[in-house]
Protein backbone atom coordinates (compact mmCIF):
# COMPACT_ATOMS: atom_id res chain seq x y z
CA UNK A 1 0.00 0.00 0.00
CA UNK A 2 1.33 3.62 -1.41
CA UNK A 3 4.98 1.97 -2.29
CA UNK A 4 5.58 4.07 -5.16
CA UNK A 5 6.22 7.53 -5.73
CA UNK A 6 2.96 7.77 -8.46
CA UNK A 7 0.37 6.30 -5.76
CA UNK A 8 1.25 9.13 -3.48
CA UNK A 9 1.28 11.53 -6.15
CA UNK A 10 -2.23 10.34 -7.15
CA UNK A 11 -3.92 10.42 -3.96
CA UNK A 12 -2.19 14.48 -3.03
CA UNK A 13 -3.93 15.45 -6.24
CA UNK A 14 -7.37 13.82 -4.63
CA UNK A 15 -7.42 15.14 -1.66
CA UNK A 16 -5.93 18.81 -2.84
CA UNK A 17 -9.02 18.93 -5.61
CA UNK A 18 -11.39 17.58 -3.20
CA UNK A 19 -10.71 20.26 -0.65
CA UNK A 20 -10.82 22.95 -3.62
CA UNK A 21 -13.90 21.80 -4.96
CA UNK A 22 -15.59 21.69 -1.63
CA UNK A 23 -14.33 25.34 -0.57
CA UNK A 24 -16.28 26.76 -3.95
CA UNK A 25 -19.03 23.98 -4.06
CA UNK A 26 -21.69 26.56 -2.28
CA UNK A 27 -20.84 29.92 -3.30
CA UNK A 28 -22.01 32.25 -6.63
CA UNK A 29 -19.07 33.53 -6.95
CA UNK A 30 -16.81 31.10 -6.14
CA UNK A 31 -12.52 31.19 -6.61
CA UNK A 32 -13.49 34.54 -6.90
CA UNK A 33 -13.51 35.55 -3.14
CA UNK A 34 -9.78 33.94 -2.84
CA UNK A 35 -9.50 37.59 -4.60
CA UNK A 36 -12.00 39.81 -2.71
CA UNK A 37 -11.20 38.93 0.61
CA UNK A 38 -7.86 40.17 0.36
CA UNK A 39 -8.70 42.76 -1.65
CA UNK A 40 -11.67 43.96 1.25
CA UNK A 41 -8.96 43.55 3.56
CA UNK A 42 -6.36 45.41 1.83
CA UNK A 43 -8.82 48.25 1.46
CA UNK A 44 -10.24 48.52 4.96
CA UNK A 45 -6.45 49.00 6.08
CA UNK A 46 -5.41 51.40 3.75
CA UNK A 47 -8.14 53.45 4.56
CA UNK A 48 -7.36 53.05 8.03
CA UNK A 49 -3.42 53.03 8.34
CA UNK A 50 -2.59 55.08 5.21
CA UNK A 51 -2.94 57.89 6.78
CA UNK A 52 -1.15 57.31 10.12
CA UNK A 53 2.03 55.54 7.83
CA UNK A 54 1.38 57.08 4.65
CA UNK A 55 4.25 59.19 4.70
CA UNK A 56 6.93 56.73 5.72
CA UNK A 57 5.49 54.07 3.52
CA UNK A 58 5.68 54.42 -0.18
CA UNK A 59 2.87 52.57 -1.51
CA UNK A 60 0.63 51.66 1.30
CA UNK A 61 -1.73 48.88 -0.28
CA UNK A 62 0.97 46.90 -2.06
CA UNK A 63 3.26 47.25 1.58
CA UNK A 64 0.30 45.27 2.96
CA UNK A 65 -1.03 43.08 0.51
CA UNK A 66 2.72 41.66 0.12
CA UNK A 67 2.99 41.38 4.11
CA UNK A 68 -0.57 39.79 4.36
CA UNK A 69 -0.52 37.31 1.78
CA UNK A 70 2.78 35.51 3.60
CA UNK A 71 0.86 36.22 6.79
CA UNK A 72 -2.18 34.61 5.42
CA UNK A 73 -0.82 31.60 4.04
CA UNK A 74 1.32 30.63 7.22
CA UNK A 75 -1.58 31.03 9.12
CA UNK A 76 -4.32 29.12 7.14
CA UNK A 77 -1.48 26.37 6.17
CA UNK A 78 -0.67 25.68 10.26
CA UNK A 79 -3.75 25.20 10.65
CA UNK A 80 -4.99 23.47 7.95
CA UNK A 81 -2.18 21.09 8.35
CA UNK A 82 -3.40 21.18 12.61
CA UNK A 83 -6.54 20.05 11.90
CA UNK A 84 -6.06 17.72 8.72
CA UNK A 85 -6.21 14.34 11.12
CA UNK A 86 -8.51 15.12 13.11
CA UNK A 87 -10.66 16.14 10.47
CA UNK A 88 -9.81 13.26 8.46
CA UNK A 89 -10.36 10.54 11.31
CA UNK A 90 -13.73 8.82 10.06
CA UNK A 91 -10.88 7.55 6.67
CA UNK A 92 -7.98 6.99 8.62
CA UNK A 93 -9.68 4.74 11.34
CA UNK A 94 -10.98 2.76 8.21
CA UNK A 95 -8.35 3.05 5.18
CA UNK A 96 -5.04 2.49 5.43
CA UNK A 97 -3.42 5.98 4.76
CA UNK A 98 -0.13 7.30 5.59
CA UNK A 99 -1.43 10.26 8.39
CA UNK A 100 1.20 12.59 6.84
CA UNK A 101 -0.74 12.62 3.62
CA UNK A 102 -3.46 14.91 4.73
CA UNK A 103 -0.89 17.21 6.79
CA UNK A 104 0.38 17.39 3.71
CA UNK A 105 -2.34 18.11 1.48
CA UNK A 106 -3.63 20.69 4.23
CA UNK A 107 -0.66 22.75 3.08
CA UNK A 108 -0.62 21.87 -1.03
CA UNK A 109 -4.68 23.56 -0.74
CA UNK A 110 -3.49 26.78 0.96
CA UNK A 111 0.06 26.74 -1.47
CA UNK A 112 -2.64 26.97 -4.30
CA UNK A 113 -4.74 29.68 -2.80
CA UNK A 114 -1.84 31.08 -1.84
CA UNK A 115 -0.79 31.34 -5.34
CA UNK A 116 -4.19 32.31 -6.47
CA UNK A 117 -3.74 35.88 -4.18
CA UNK A 118 -0.40 36.91 -6.15
CA UNK A 119 -3.58 37.63 -9.43
CA UNK A 120 -4.62 40.24 -6.34
CA UNK A 121 -0.70 41.41 -5.60
CA UNK A 122 0.40 42.35 -8.73
CA UNK A 123 -3.10 43.90 -9.75
CA UNK A 124 -2.64 46.51 -7.06
CA UNK A 125 0.74 46.71 -8.17
CA UNK A 126 -0.39 47.54 -11.72
CA UNK A 127 -3.21 50.02 -10.43
CA UNK A 128 -1.09 51.77 -7.88
CA UNK A 129 1.61 52.24 -10.58
CA UNK A 130 4.38 50.33 -8.62
CA UNK A 131 7.27 49.25 -10.50
CA UNK A 132 7.96 45.81 -11.34
CA UNK A 133 11.67 44.24 -10.60
CA UNK A 134 13.39 41.47 -11.77
CA UNK A 135 14.30 40.74 -8.11
CA UNK A 136 10.40 38.94 -7.80
CA UNK A 137 12.06 35.99 -8.94
CA UNK A 138 14.04 35.65 -5.52
CA UNK A 139 11.26 35.92 -3.90
CA UNK A 140 11.30 31.58 -4.54
CA UNK A 141 13.78 31.34 -2.02
CA UNK A 142 12.22 32.64 0.73
CA UNK A 143 8.73 31.17 -0.16
CA UNK A 144 10.18 28.04 -0.37
CA UNK A 145 12.20 28.32 3.23
CA UNK A 146 8.41 29.31 4.40
CA UNK A 147 6.45 26.27 2.84
CA UNK A 148 9.53 24.43 4.84
CA UNK A 149 8.75 26.08 8.12
CA UNK A 150 5.19 25.27 7.38
CA UNK A 151 5.00 21.67 6.90
CA UNK A 152 7.26 21.56 10.26
CA UNK A 153 4.98 23.48 12.23
CA UNK A 154 2.25 21.83 10.64
CA UNK A 155 3.19 18.41 11.46
CA UNK A 156 3.93 19.15 15.37
CA UNK A 157 0.53 21.03 15.44
CA UNK A 158 -1.80 17.92 14.01
CA UNK A 159 0.13 15.90 16.46
CA UNK A 160 -0.20 18.26 19.09
CA UNK A 161 -4.13 18.65 17.86
CA UNK A 162 -5.39 14.97 18.44
CA UNK A 163 -3.86 14.50 21.56
CA UNK A 164 -5.51 18.06 23.29
CA UNK A 165 -8.67 19.26 21.55
CA UNK A 166 -7.90 22.56 22.63
CA UNK A 167 -4.58 23.58 20.97
CA UNK A 168 -6.60 25.01 18.45
CA UNK A 169 -7.40 28.15 20.65
CA UNK A 170 -4.12 28.73 21.74
CA UNK A 171 -2.85 28.31 18.52
CA UNK A 172 -5.46 31.08 17.82
CA UNK A 173 -4.06 33.45 20.28
CA UNK A 174 -0.16 32.92 19.34
CA UNK A 175 -1.24 33.49 15.07
CA UNK A 176 -3.12 36.87 16.43
CA UNK A 177 0.25 37.89 18.21
CA UNK A 178 2.40 36.33 15.65
CA UNK A 179 0.99 38.87 13.07
CA UNK A 180 1.11 41.69 15.28
CA UNK A 181 4.75 40.98 15.39
CA UNK A 182 5.05 40.63 11.78
CA UNK A 183 4.78 44.52 10.90
CA UNK A 184 1.99 43.68 8.45
CA UNK A 185 0.47 47.11 8.37
CA UNK A 186 2.84 49.29 9.99
CA UNK A 187 6.71 50.36 9.57
CA UNK A 188 9.30 48.31 11.42
CA UNK A 189 10.86 52.03 11.76
CA UNK A 190 8.28 53.00 14.46
CA UNK A 191 9.05 49.87 16.52
CA UNK A 192 11.99 50.75 19.63
CA UNK A 193 15.83 49.75 18.49
CA UNK A 194 15.21 47.21 21.36
CA UNK A 195 12.02 45.53 20.60
CA UNK A 196 13.28 45.03 16.72
CA UNK A 197 15.30 42.73 17.56
CA UNK A 198 12.50 40.36 18.62
CA UNK A 199 10.52 40.82 15.47
CA UNK A 200 14.22 39.98 13.69
CA UNK A 201 13.47 36.39 15.66
CA UNK A 202 9.99 36.13 14.17
CA UNK A 203 10.69 33.75 11.36
CA UNK A 204 7.87 35.15 9.39
CA UNK A 205 8.75 38.65 9.40
CA UNK A 206 11.89 37.09 7.96
CA UNK A 207 9.87 36.07 5.19
CA UNK A 208 7.82 38.95 5.21
CA UNK A 209 10.62 41.16 4.65
CA UNK A 210 12.96 39.06 2.53
CA UNK A 211 9.68 39.09 0.28
CA UNK A 212 9.40 42.90 0.02
CA UNK A 213 12.99 43.30 -0.57
CA UNK A 214 12.28 41.28 -3.69
CA UNK A 215 8.80 41.64 -5.12
CA UNK A 216 8.61 45.39 -3.57
CA UNK A 217 12.03 47.23 -3.44
CA UNK A 218 13.74 45.34 -5.51
CA UNK A 219 16.79 44.42 -3.95
CA UNK A 220 17.87 40.88 -3.36
CA UNK A 221 17.22 39.89 -0.24
CA UNK A 222 19.11 40.38 3.13
CA UNK A 223 21.16 36.96 3.41
CA UNK A 224 21.30 37.15 6.65
CA UNK A 225 17.59 36.89 7.30
CA UNK A 226 17.38 34.55 4.84
CA UNK A 227 19.82 32.20 6.17
CA UNK A 228 18.06 32.68 9.57
CA UNK A 229 14.86 31.80 8.18
CA UNK A 230 16.21 28.44 6.26
CA UNK A 231 17.91 26.83 9.54
CA UNK A 232 14.98 27.53 11.93
CA UNK A 233 12.75 26.28 8.90
CA UNK A 234 14.62 22.99 8.84
CA UNK A 235 14.87 22.67 12.12
CA UNK A 236 11.40 23.06 12.83
CA UNK A 237 10.57 20.37 10.00
CA UNK A 238 13.51 18.37 11.74
CA UNK A 239 11.47 18.27 15.15
CA UNK A 240 7.97 18.03 13.30
CA UNK A 241 8.87 14.65 10.93
CA UNK A 242 10.72 13.25 14.28
CA UNK A 243 7.51 14.09 16.42
CA UNK A 244 5.04 12.89 13.98
CA UNK A 245 7.55 9.42 13.19
CA UNK A 246 7.16 8.66 17.17
CA UNK A 247 3.12 9.55 17.54
CA UNK A 248 2.31 8.70 13.85
CA UNK A 249 1.48 4.71 15.24
CA UNK A 250 -0.27 5.97 18.12
CA UNK A 251 -2.49 8.33 16.16
CA UNK A 252 -5.08 5.83 15.18
CA UNK A 253 -6.02 5.01 18.76
CA UNK A 254 -6.81 9.10 19.58
CA UNK A 255 -8.37 9.98 16.53
CA UNK B 1 11.72 2.17 -10.66
CA UNK B 2 11.51 5.66 -10.48
CA UNK B 3 14.44 7.92 -8.39
CA UNK B 4 11.37 9.37 -6.60
CA UNK B 5 10.29 5.90 -5.62
CA UNK B 6 13.92 5.11 -4.29
CA UNK B 7 13.81 8.13 -2.30
CA UNK B 8 10.26 7.37 -0.97
CA UNK B 9 12.15 4.02 0.14
CA UNK B 10 14.78 5.16 1.15
CA UNK B 11 13.00 7.62 3.96
CA UNK B 12 10.96 4.76 5.04
CA UNK B 13 13.68 2.21 5.20
CA UNK B 14 11.20 -0.37 4.09
CA UNK B 15 13.12 -3.23 1.95
CA UNK B 16 11.33 -6.00 0.09
CA UNK B 17 9.53 -8.78 2.60
CA UNK B 18 11.46 -11.60 2.81
CA UNK B 19 9.42 -14.65 4.29
CA UNK B 20 10.79 -17.89 4.61
CA UNK B 21 8.84 -20.62 3.02
CA UNK B 22 7.97 -23.27 5.51
CA UNK B 23 6.99 -27.39 4.83
CA UNK B 24 3.37 -26.06 3.48
CA UNK B 25 4.89 -23.59 0.96
CA UNK B 26 5.61 -19.59 0.28
CA UNK B 27 4.20 -17.80 2.98
CA UNK B 28 2.88 -14.49 2.60
CA UNK B 29 1.64 -13.05 5.68
CA UNK B 30 3.62 -13.91 9.13
CA UNK B 31 1.33 -12.96 12.11
CA UNK B 32 3.77 -13.68 15.14
CA UNK B 33 2.93 -13.02 18.84
CA UNK B 34 0.20 -10.14 18.15
CA UNK B 35 -1.13 -8.05 21.03
CA UNK B 36 -3.53 -5.17 20.67
CA UNK B 37 -4.52 -3.10 23.87
CA UNK B 38 -6.93 -0.30 23.70
CA UNK B 39 -7.17 2.11 26.45
CA UNK B 40 -10.70 2.80 27.88
CA UNK B 41 -10.83 5.61 30.23
CA UNK B 42 -14.10 6.86 31.71
CA UNK B 43 -13.35 10.54 31.60
CA UNK B 44 -10.54 10.79 28.72
CA UNK B 45 -8.10 13.67 29.20
CA UNK B 46 -8.69 15.42 25.60
CA UNK B 47 -7.47 19.00 26.53
CA UNK B 48 -4.42 20.79 27.17
CA UNK B 49 -6.09 22.69 30.46
CA UNK B 50 -7.55 19.56 31.89
CA UNK B 51 -4.21 17.92 31.15
CA UNK B 52 -2.35 20.02 33.49
CA UNK B 53 -5.41 20.84 35.89
CA UNK B 54 -5.15 17.45 36.54
CA UNK B 55 -1.35 17.06 36.78
CA UNK B 56 -1.58 20.26 39.34
CA UNK B 57 -4.29 18.35 41.69
CA UNK B 58 -2.29 14.52 40.93
CA UNK B 59 -5.57 13.50 39.58
CA UNK B 60 -5.05 11.43 37.02
CA UNK B 61 -6.70 8.53 36.55
CA UNK B 62 -5.07 5.26 35.65
CA UNK B 63 -6.04 4.21 32.12
CA UNK B 64 -7.42 0.86 31.92
CA UNK B 65 -6.16 -1.41 29.53
CA UNK B 66 -8.08 -3.54 27.44
CA UNK B 67 -6.35 -6.74 25.78
CA UNK B 68 -8.29 -7.31 22.47
CA UNK B 69 -5.64 -9.96 21.02
CA UNK B 70 -3.67 -12.20 23.63
CA UNK B 71 -0.58 -13.52 21.56
CA UNK B 72 -1.47 -14.23 18.58
CA UNK B 73 0.57 -15.85 15.84
CA UNK B 74 -0.20 -17.98 12.63
CA UNK B 75 1.27 -18.08 9.36
CA UNK B 76 -0.64 -18.15 6.21
CA UNK B 77 0.78 -19.71 2.93
CA UNK B 78 0.28 -18.44 -0.47
CA UNK B 79 -3.10 -19.24 -1.88
CA UNK B 80 -4.90 -20.20 1.23
CA UNK B 81 -8.33 -19.19 1.75
CA UNK B 82 -8.69 -18.84 5.69
CA UNK B 83 -11.54 -18.32 7.43
CA UNK B 84 -11.61 -16.38 10.78
CA UNK B 85 -14.88 -17.63 13.50
CA UNK B 86 -15.40 -15.53 16.70
CA UNK B 87 -17.91 -14.54 18.42
CA UNK B 88 -18.77 -11.25 18.79
CA UNK B 89 -16.09 -9.09 20.06
CA UNK B 90 -13.79 -12.11 20.04
CA UNK B 91 -10.79 -9.88 18.07
CA UNK B 92 -11.98 -10.53 14.43
CA UNK B 93 -12.59 -7.41 13.09
CA UNK B 94 -9.16 -5.70 14.99
CA UNK B 95 -7.37 -8.58 13.72
CA UNK B 96 -7.47 -7.87 10.05
CA UNK B 97 -7.46 -3.93 10.27
CA UNK B 98 -3.79 -4.94 11.93
CA UNK B 99 -3.35 -6.57 9.00
CA UNK B 100 -4.66 -4.17 6.36
CA UNK B 101 -1.97 -1.41 8.80
CA UNK B 102 -4.99 0.56 10.02
CA UNK B 103 -3.73 -0.21 13.46
CA UNK B 104 -0.42 -0.29 14.90
CA UNK B 105 -0.15 -3.45 17.09
CA UNK B 106 1.01 -3.22 20.84
CA UNK B 107 3.29 -6.18 20.90
CA UNK B 108 4.29 -8.72 18.21
CA UNK B 109 4.62 -8.03 14.54
CA UNK B 110 3.33 -8.66 11.19
CA UNK B 111 5.01 -9.58 7.38
CA UNK B 112 3.08 -9.06 4.37
CA UNK B 113 4.16 -9.87 1.21
CA UNK B 114 2.48 -8.95 -1.76
CA UNK B 115 -0.20 -6.36 -2.67
CA UNK B 116 -3.34 -5.93 -0.14
CA UNK B 117 -6.69 -5.50 -0.47
CA UNK B 118 -8.55 -5.08 1.99
CA UNK B 119 -12.51 -4.28 1.77
CA UNK B 120 -13.14 -3.55 4.94
CA UNK B 121 -15.73 -0.42 5.10
CA UNK B 122 -16.35 -0.02 1.07
CA UNK B 123 -17.80 3.72 1.17
CA UNK B 124 -15.62 5.51 3.98
CA UNK B 125 -13.76 7.49 1.38
CA UNK B 126 -16.53 9.00 -0.48
CA UNK B 127 -17.00 12.46 -0.35
CA UNK B 128 -20.95 12.86 -0.61
CA UNK B 129 -20.75 16.13 -2.35
CA UNK B 130 -18.82 14.68 -5.08
CA UNK B 131 -20.02 12.82 -8.11
CA UNK B 132 -19.84 8.92 -8.58
CA UNK B 133 -17.47 9.84 -11.29
CA UNK B 134 -14.84 11.66 -8.73
CA UNK B 135 -15.50 9.42 -5.94
CA UNK B 136 -14.25 7.09 -8.29
CA UNK B 137 -11.02 8.73 -8.78
CA UNK B 138 -10.80 9.77 -4.89
CA UNK B 139 -11.22 6.14 -3.68
CA UNK B 140 -8.92 4.97 -6.28
CA UNK B 141 -6.54 7.40 -4.28
CA UNK B 142 -7.35 5.83 -0.93
CA UNK B 143 -7.19 2.64 -2.05
CA UNK B 144 -3.49 3.49 -3.02
CA UNK B 145 -4.12 2.90 -6.83
CA UNK B 146 -2.66 5.17 -9.30
CA UNK B 147 -4.08 7.75 -12.05
CA UNK B 148 -3.17 5.86 -14.92
CA UNK B 149 -4.38 2.65 -13.19
CA UNK B 150 -7.73 4.01 -12.58
CA UNK B 151 -8.44 5.62 -16.01
CA UNK B 152 -7.53 2.31 -17.71
CA UNK B 153 -10.00 1.11 -15.35
CA UNK B 154 -13.04 3.72 -14.99
CA UNK B 155 -15.29 2.41 -17.28
CA UNK B 156 -15.15 -1.14 -16.25
CA UNK B 157 -16.29 0.32 -12.64
CA UNK B 158 -18.82 1.99 -13.47
CA UNK B 159 -20.50 -0.76 -15.79
CA UNK B 160 -20.22 -3.32 -12.48
CA UNK B 161 -21.52 -0.69 -10.51
CA UNK B 162 -25.03 -0.64 -12.50
CA UNK B 163 -25.03 3.13 -12.12
CA UNK B 164 -25.52 4.47 -15.74
CA UNK B 165 -26.38 7.82 -15.74
CA UNK B 166 -26.37 8.49 -11.59
CA UNK B 167 -22.75 8.21 -11.92
CA UNK B 168 -22.34 12.23 -12.47
CA UNK B 169 -24.90 12.75 -9.92
CA UNK B 170 -23.55 13.80 -6.11
CA UNK B 171 -23.03 10.46 -3.91
CA UNK B 172 -25.42 11.89 -1.61
CA UNK B 173 -28.01 11.61 -4.04
CA UNK B 174 -27.14 8.00 -3.59
CA UNK B 175 -29.30 5.35 -1.55
CA UNK B 176 -27.35 2.97 0.52
CA UNK B 177 -27.01 0.25 -1.74
CA UNK B 178 -26.23 2.36 -5.15
CA UNK B 179 -23.27 3.76 -2.54
CA UNK B 180 -22.00 -0.11 -1.82
CA UNK B 181 -22.11 -0.95 -5.03
CA UNK B 182 -19.53 1.56 -6.29
CA UNK B 183 -17.81 0.92 -3.49
CA UNK B 184 -17.57 -2.90 -3.93
CA UNK B 185 -16.92 -1.96 -7.70
CA UNK B 186 -13.69 0.08 -7.11
CA UNK B 187 -12.20 -1.78 -4.43
CA UNK B 188 -12.57 -5.04 -6.24
CA UNK B 189 -10.86 -3.43 -9.49
CA UNK B 190 -7.35 -4.11 -8.29
CA UNK B 191 -6.15 -8.18 -8.65
CA UNK B 192 -4.55 -8.35 -5.33
CA UNK B 193 -2.00 -10.94 -4.05
CA UNK B 194 -3.82 -10.77 -0.63
CA UNK B 195 -7.76 -9.78 -0.59
CA UNK B 196 -8.90 -8.93 3.03
CA UNK B 197 -12.57 -9.28 3.33
CA UNK B 198 -14.97 -8.38 6.84
CA UNK B 199 -18.55 -9.65 6.44
CA UNK B 200 -19.24 -7.81 2.73
CA UNK B 201 -20.44 -10.54 0.83
CA UNK B 202 -23.61 -9.85 0.93
CA UNK B 203 -24.28 -6.18 -0.87
CA UNK B 204 -26.66 -4.37 -2.91
CA UNK B 205 -30.36 -6.30 -4.31
CA UNK B 206 -30.03 -10.46 -5.15
CA UNK B 207 -29.03 -9.44 -8.51
CA UNK B 208 -25.64 -7.28 -7.28
CA UNK B 209 -25.32 -10.10 -4.80
CA UNK B 210 -24.86 -13.02 -7.11
CA UNK B 211 -23.04 -10.90 -9.59
CA UNK B 212 -20.68 -9.81 -5.86
CA UNK B 213 -19.91 -13.14 -4.94
CA UNK B 214 -19.32 -14.46 -8.49
CA UNK B 215 -16.65 -11.29 -8.55
CA UNK B 216 -15.29 -12.20 -5.77
CA UNK B 217 -15.03 -16.12 -6.00
CA UNK B 218 -13.26 -15.69 -9.23
CA UNK B 219 -10.77 -13.49 -7.54
CA UNK B 220 -9.95 -16.31 -4.86
CA UNK B 221 -10.10 -18.72 -7.88
CA UNK B 222 -7.41 -16.40 -9.46
CA UNK B 223 -5.25 -17.53 -6.89
CA UNK B 224 -5.23 -14.82 -4.27
CA UNK B 225 -4.51 -15.70 -0.72
CA UNK B 226 -7.84 -14.70 0.99
CA UNK B 227 -9.04 -13.94 4.72
CA UNK B 228 -12.31 -13.82 5.50
CA UNK B 229 -14.50 -12.91 8.70
CA UNK B 230 -18.17 -13.80 8.90
CA UNK B 231 -20.62 -15.04 10.47
CA UNK B 232 -22.43 -16.72 7.94
CA UNK B 233 -20.76 -20.13 7.83
CA UNK B 234 -22.29 -21.37 5.05
CA UNK B 235 -19.94 -18.97 3.06
CA UNK B 236 -16.82 -20.08 4.78
CA UNK B 237 -18.07 -23.17 4.36
CA UNK B 238 -17.54 -23.03 0.86
CA UNK B 239 -14.86 -20.45 0.30
CA UNK B 240 -12.42 -21.42 2.81
CA UNK B 241 -9.98 -24.22 3.16
CA UNK B 242 -8.61 -23.61 6.32
CA UNK B 243 -10.44 -21.74 9.49
CA UNK B 244 -9.11 -19.89 12.72
CA UNK B 245 -11.25 -19.97 15.50
CA UNK B 246 -10.32 -16.86 17.75
CA UNK B 247 -12.09 -16.07 20.84
CA UNK B 248 -11.13 -13.47 23.45
CA UNK B 249 -8.14 -12.57 21.72
CA UNK B 250 -6.77 -16.16 21.22
CA UNK B 251 -6.40 -18.77 18.99
CA UNK B 252 -8.76 -21.29 20.02
CA UNK B 253 -8.49 -23.62 17.17
CA UNK B 254 -6.71 -23.32 13.91
CA UNK B 255 -7.36 -26.09 11.22
CA UNK B 256 -9.54 -27.84 8.95
CA UNK B 257 -12.73 -25.96 7.78
CA UNK B 258 -14.96 -28.56 8.58
CA UNK B 259 -13.94 -29.58 11.66
CA UNK B 260 -13.00 -26.21 12.86
CA UNK B 261 -16.96 -25.28 12.17
CA UNK B 262 -18.50 -28.53 13.78
CA UNK B 263 -16.58 -27.77 17.36
CA UNK B 264 -17.93 -24.04 16.92
CA UNK B 265 -21.46 -24.46 16.20
CA UNK B 266 -21.37 -27.35 19.37
CA UNK B 267 -19.57 -24.24 21.62
CA UNK B 268 -22.40 -22.33 20.54
CA UNK B 269 -24.93 -24.34 21.46
CA UNK B 270 -23.58 -24.99 24.89
CA UNK B 271 -23.04 -21.41 25.28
Amino acid sequence: MFDTFSEMKFLLKQLVKRDLTSKYKDSVLGILWSFFNPLLIMLVFTAIFSMLFGRTIENYPVYFLSGRLIYDFYNNATKGAMRSIKSNAYILKKIYVPKYMFSISAVCYEFVNFLISFVILFGVMLITGAQFHITSLYAIVPIFFLVILIFGVGLILAVCNTYFSDIGYLYNVFTLILMYASALFYPMEIVPAQVQMIFTLNPVYSAISCFRECVVYGIAPNLNTLAYLAVFAFTVLGVGILLFNIYDKKLSLEI
Amino acid sequence: MSFMDKVLRFFRKKDAVVLPADEKGEVVIEVKDLVMEFKVSKDKIDTLKEYVIRTIKRNKKEKQKIRILDGVSFNVHKGERIGILGFNGAGKSTLLRIIAGIYEPTEGSIKIKGKLAPLLELSAGFDKNYTGKNNVYLNGAFLSMDEEFIKEKYDEIVEFSELGEFINYPVKNYSKGMKSKLGFSIATAVNPDILIIDEILAVGDIKFKQKSSAKLKDMMKSGATVLFVSHALMDILEICNRCIWLENGKIIMDGDTKEVIDAYVERSKKK
